[in-house]
């Protein structure tokens, strides 16, 4: 069998003749992969940025870090290195402190640094004098960040109180290579030289201090047998020792989690993207079928017609999928200026030709998929179809039952390829099919419902009759519109509360200032001046080094994008419940008829979320190397959320009293006394922080909204794919309405009347997905907050009722808009038409 | 008494850059309560002709006056309220609204009205028609007489002054051509309503009371009524 000629200019006429469907499927196809390209190029910017600067963003080589001190046996091992070899050493601490300006009393929090005068390895630390940073920052001295100058009115040679050395301010620090300007830092930075780290007299025995060395290699090649020889003295989940090039920092976790999540909701708009694709073609097709079948009517065969009509598809995608790969650089150019502040200064995104050709790949897969039952479907068309002009329903066989379980698995496939965590993704997928099965179930049954309603006003019954218009798409329009609004919405409502919670209405109740590392001598003093209000808890620091005998798996513990069991735990030790404590397991917070020797632990019953913790497990602490079994006695859940400080786990004093520790304590006191106290706390007791807990809420709130906004913007490609559906349907059912209009114009209807009954259609339409959105957002919200972040809930119907009212007003507009040529459509014009069979 | 008048109406159509004159100069009057039959062969405008009287097209030149009012300027919006009360149509494709029912169809008009009785005289209609038992059914579940059956009791709702048809039977075997005729011709009696009926049927045009014949898209003869 010969191969059938293409008539290129068939299918050029094709396009051009439905160019308006055209249009809706070339967008929908740009669409689909704007973001995927744009958030992959991106993604892969940031990571080949990171990886190739790693040396840079690390400030070394190899980094070896810990959160407690150091162990002797690594600290041996890395002065032995240095001594024999000519790696070279800088030994860093980081910390919070209440840095305070002598001249007025005032204190700030500060992120202090001390730094050894061969820092940074790589890199540089740009000050406001330009000068290098070994020459400004000697003994004595201080480089802080602008910040500090303005909230504690100094200057540049004025003097800082650093815990309790008083240094000079040298220079002001603009940027430094191993932290993004304003990435989650709950104060501004201040530097110090390593000379002075025992003159501030603020790391302290089980001090909260971020502990590292960076190494600097003579010759590259050492590396492994470097780290091999660090990671073999280093105290197991207690010290990481990792080359730069791997080393995974507190930067690029946030950035694996933000643009993880910006994934998803790329491929949430791709699915959305490939709805419009599939009612596009659809559309552009019915528009076709005249042609396809007096084609057939003249003995043109499937195969023929298939051809010519796939030319014309894959014209369409290969415009669509350039399209989208432009607009998916454009976007990716943008991006910095988006995450401005939150990645490091400078990280440029250049495209990639291996993400191109991937954005190639995933456009005219995206468009096959979608594509393939509108083609298939064309079998369906009948050469009589050119003595019909009624329109007949299309039928669910095999094939719509295959092209729907082919999105299903490749959407699934999708997210389970791009991420690591399988749970999540599990999780993710589920998630996704449960909204969008719920919202089809829902949207059928509403329009049962209505399809069955009996009213006695003409535009109304009208309006829903138009709703069930053939290939008016109704359903698939209104799913599409209201998962995408879903996410919306559910985003705005989490944010929302949790800056409720945290930020806006600080509970009257909830202490309001948390004193840190108080060493157990200083707590009478601490007690005295703050006087009964205050609350103190004995703070160990401990990781959890096995289960039931099985050790904790720290790789797979960290690639959890939640909390994890590979991280370091604060462990408290008292008798009794919290009055906002319940137990949820066990009789008691500890057994009474267990032997004395045996240590117990009350667990909370968050920590089951990690781990299906039952009573008689049998847990391995390690506190400061030291390892200690105990054994779950109790699990407890706590009954309200507040913000009192709650401890995972509980023993009993015995057992930790003579554990490293320090005490942390927690008090309300008036918020306009807050800095006063923070004020004198830090004039006695230099190495104690003492945190505004209100000031740090603001801090988060303002970091939330932020994020917010980011993937705010991402969504709204999700809310104009469903627009987009819309124009589609209404070009799918265009000459229905077409049909309609001159209908009713011949029996009298004036063109208000049939304006109106297509504004209610819309209304009805925008109505119906702002409600469903509404309550889906809420459900999902609600288990967010409630189970994931265990924090009270407020469903916000203000925010709920202007989404659904903005909703109503966009698809209205979007939907008339579409409708406007329809509208001024003549009776004569048409029926003159349908006379002449065109 | 004059219930339609044209003077004078043109027409021509603009294809493919070419004025095709479908009209030339054609001019009548039909007395109220009048069978008028509009013949001619195919592409003679008598199609043409019949949107030009209702009003569902603008001549190029000449005017139209239903019922003593000049319809030839009027837009849109002026001329529904008159094709809703004053004229009812019948097609050859019946052209019945694809998402209403038989019974919704024929009270759509009476509705748009806002005439309360709507649905006790659609259904009068309906059960005079013989389509009682098919009155929920959807127009593709009609057969062609049905649905001209149908549509002539849409046409009908309103007591409408003038009734035009075009081709009504073209689409129907001959049995059920001749029921809608005389259903027509029955209503038209009864009402005492103006038909305008175009057609090609020779048969059909010696049962009016005064036949036009359009060659052309002119009017050649002016046959005398019909005995």
């Amino acid at each position: 069998m010969s191969f059938p000629m293409l008539h290129k200019r068939f299918v050029a006429r094709v396009i051009w003749q439905s160019r308006r469907q055209a249009a809706i499927f070339v967008l929908c196809t740009v669409l689909s992969l704007v973001t995927m390209v744009a958030l992959a190029g991106f993604s892969e910017s940031v990571r080949r940025a990171m990886m190739q600067d790693a040396r840079r963003l690390h400030a070394g080589d190899v980094l070896v870090r810990a959160n407690m001190p150091f162990s002797d046996g690594l600290q041996r091992e890395i002065s032995r290195l240095v001594e024999e070899t000519a790696i070279e050493a800088a030994r860093i601490h980081e910390f919070y402190s209440l840095v305070r300006a002598p001249r007025t009393g005032d204190t700030l929090l500060s992120q202090v640094k001390v730094v050894p005068p061969s820092y940074p390895f790589y890199g540089e630390v740009v000050l406001g004098s330009g000068q290098p940073l070994v020459r400004a920052l000697r003994s004595g001295q201080a480089v802080v960040e602008p910040a500090v100058l303005e909230r504690l009115d100094l200057r540049v040679g004025d003097a800082l109180q650093v815990g309790r050395a008083r240094l000079t301010i040298a220079d002001t620090l603009l940027n430094e290579p191993d932290r993004p300007v304003d990435f989650f830092s709950l104060g501004p930075r201040v530097m110090v030289a390593a000379a002075d780290l025992e003159a501030l007299d603020l790391v302290q025995h089980g001090s909260r201090v971020w502990h590292s060395y960076r190494l600097r290699l003579p010759a590259p090649e050492m590396e492994t047998s470097v780290v091999q020889r660090l990671r073999q003295a280093a105290l197991a989940g207690q010290e990481i020792v990792e080359p730069a090039r791997s080393a995974e920092s507190r930067m690029t976790r946030f950035f694996d989690n933000l643009l993880f999540f910006l994934g998803l909701v790329g491929i949430f708009t791709l699915l959305l993207a490939g709805f419009g694709i599939q009612s596009a073609l659809a559309a552009l097709l019915k528009d076709q079928a005249p042609t396809i079948a007096i084609m057939r009517a003249v003995g043109a065969t499937h195969r023929f017609i298939a051809i010519h009509y796939l030319g014309a598809v894959l014209l369409m995608a290969v415009v669509g999928t350039t399209g989208g790969l432009a607009g998916g650089m454009l976007l990716q150019w943008m991006l910095p200026a988006l995450f401005a502040g939150l990645i490091p200064r400078g990280l440029g995104a250049a495209p990639t030709l291996p993400a191109l050709l991937e954005g190639a790949a995933l456009g005219m897969g995206v468009v096959g998929l979608f594509a393939f039952l509108p083609l298939y479907r064309l079998r369906e068309v009948r050469p009589a179809a050119t003595l019909r002009i009624s329109e007949t329903a299309t039928r669910r066989g095999p094939a719509y039952l295959a092209a729907l379980a082919a999105v299903g698995i490749f959407f699934a496939a999708m997210i389970l390829w791009q991420i690591e965590d399988q749970r999540t993704g599990a999780w993710f997928v589920a998630g996704t099919g449960l909204l969008i099965g719920w919202l089809a179930l829902c949207t059928r049954l509403i329009l049962a419902g209505l399809r069955r309603l009996t009213t006695r006003r003409l535009i109304l019954r009208q309006a829903v009759k138009g709703l069930f218009r053939p290939r008016n798409a109704t359903a698939a329009t209104i799913v599409t519109l209201a998962a995408a609004l879903t996410l919306i919405l559910a985003i705005v409502l989490v944010e929302r509360n949790l800056d409720a919670t945290f930020v806006q209405s600080y509970p009257d109740d909830a202490p309001n200032l948390f004193l840190l590392d108080i060493q157990p001598s200083q707590r009478a003093a601490i007690a005295a001046m703050l006087g009964p209000r205050a609350e103190f808890y004995p703070v160990v620091r401990a990781r959890i080094a096995s289960i039931n005998g099985t050790p904790v798996d720290r790789e797979e513990e960290r690639r959890r994008r939640s909390d994890n069991l590979a991280r370091t735990f604060n462990l408290t030790y008292r008798g009794d419940l919290l009055p906002d404590e319940v137990l949820t397991a066990g009789s008691a917070l500890f057994r009474t008829d267990w032997p004395d020797e045996v240590v117990q632990v009350s667990m909370l019953e968050r920590v089951r979320r990690l781990h299906p913790f039952q009573i008689g497990d049998r847990i391995v602490f390690r506190i400061q190397g030291v390892p200690l079994e105990a054994v779950v006695s109790s699990i407890r859940e706590r009954t309200r959320d507040s913000l009192s400080p709650f401890f995972y786990f509980i023993f009993q004093e015995k057992d930790l009293a003579v554990a490293p520790q320090t005490l942390f304590a927690a008090l309300r006191v008036p918020p306009e006394d807050i800095h006063r106290m923070q004020n004198r706390v830090a004039a006695r007791f230099a190495n104690i922080s003492a945190i505004d807990a209100t000031a740090t809420a603001r801090i988060f709130g303002r970091i939330l909204r932020r994020l917010s906004a980011i993937v705010r913007f991402f969504t709204a490609f999700a809310v104009a794919a469903g627009l987009l559906i819309i124009v589609s349907a209404v070009l799918a059912t265009r000459a229905a309405r077409v049909r309609e209009t001159v209908y009713f114009k011949i029996l009298g209807a004036p063109r208000r009347f049939v304006a109106r009954v297509f504004a209610l259609e819309n209304l009805i339409i925008g109505l119906l997905s702002g409600l469903l959105a509404l309550i889906a957002a809420q459900a999902a919200a609600w288990l967010v907050c409630r189970r994931v972040l265990s924090i009270a809930y407020h469903p916000y119907p203000g925010i709920g009722l202007a989404l659904l009212a903005a909703t109503i007003v966009l698809v209205a507009a979007v939907g008339m808009a579409a409708a406007r040529g329809i509208l001024n459509e003549r009776p004569e014009s048409f029926l003159r038409r349908q006379d002449q069979g065109m | 008494m004059i219930i339609l008048e044209a003077q004078h109406l043109s027409h021509s159509y603009r294809i493919g850059g070419r004025d095709i004159r479908i009209l030339d100069d054609v001019s009548l009057a039909v007395e109220a309560g009048e069978f008028l039959v509009i013949q001619g062969a195919s592409g003679s405008g008598k199609s043409t002709l019949l949107s030009l009287l209702s009003g569902l097209d603008k001549p190029g030149s000449g005017r139209i006056r239903i019922d003593g009012r000049d319809i030839t300027d009027l837009g849109e919006d002026d001329l529904a309220p008159i094709r809703n009360t004053a004229i009812g149509f019948v097609f050859q494709a019946y052209h019945l609204v694809p998402a209403l029912t038989a019974i919704e169809n024929v009270m759509f008009p009476a509705e748009l009205r806002g005439d309360p009785a709507a649905a006790e005289k659609a259904a009068a209609l309906v059960n005079r028609v013989g389509l009682a038992d098919r009155r929920d059914n959807f127009p593709h579940q009609l057969s062609g007489g049905e649905k001209q059956r149908i549509a002539i009791c849409r046409a009908l709702i309103n007591a409408p002054a003038v009734i035009f048809a075009d081709e009504p039977t073209g689409n129907l075997d001959s049995a059920s051509g001749q029921a809608i005729l005389t259903l027509l011709r029955e209503f038209q009696r009864e009402r005492g309503a103006t038909l305008v009926l175009v057609t090609h049927n020779p048969e059909i045009a010696a049962t009016a009371d005064r036949v036009l014949k359009l060659v052309d898209g002119r009017l050649r003869h002016e046959l005398p009524h019909a005995a």
